[in-house]
């Protein structure tokens, strides 16, 4: 049952960054809220489903792992690039 | 419809905003957000299947759906980002 719940708070998390996704004004804040409901949403979403289940294996940890470390370097390589190029925000 | 078809209906839903950032997003560095995020859901649609619906096999696709996403995503943020990079 805590499984299930966890799951709940993961899809919320992963609701609310998808709306920081699409709603936040310029491209910063958009990787910021993306970045954080995504990594937070997917870390509790996949507890969640593996306390539910009960099926703590080799490849579920290491895909818990995976996602929960790939998230950050994928929006800091993305956070990188556009400022590299000269994307800038006007404060 | 199951468990994991109500987290699958649930995370499709969810992976509506990033697929609209991924479809009009004003630069290069939106749509790689974007990209990210509609990844992440499948990968996580693809592993609650895998779980719920007793199918092991999807977990081991779910993990490298996940891998190949991060390196198309890290690959095109470094080829637009361009120079020494």
């Amino acid at each position: 049952m805590s499984g299930l719940f966890l799951c709940g708070l993961g899809l919320v998390l992963l609701s609310l960054g998808g709306v920081g996704l699409w709603r936040f004004p310029d491209l910063y804040s958009r990787l910021q809220g993306a970045g954080v409901g995504e990594t937070g949403g997917t870390a509790l979403f996949l507890a969640g489903l593996l306390t539910y289940t009960g099926h703590v294996d080799g490849v579920t940890i290491l895909l818990l792992a995976l996602l929960l470390f790939t998230g950050p370097i994928a929006t800091h390589s993305i956070a990188k690039g556009a400022f590299v190029r000269r994307e800038r925000v006007e404060p | 419809m199951g468990l994991s078809g109500i987290f699958a209906l649930a995370l499709g839903l969810t992976a509506l905003p990033p697929f609209l950032r991924l479809w009009q997003g004003p630069s290069l560095w939106d749509r790689l957000a974007g990209a990210t995020g509609v990844n992440t859901r499948i990968s996580l649609i693809l592993a609650a299947h895998a779980l719920l619906a007793g199918q092991e096999l999807l977990l081991d696709v779910a993990l490298a759906y996940a891998a190949l996403g991060f390196l198309g995503v890290v690959l095109v943020a470094r080829f637009g980002e361009g120079g020494a990079g």
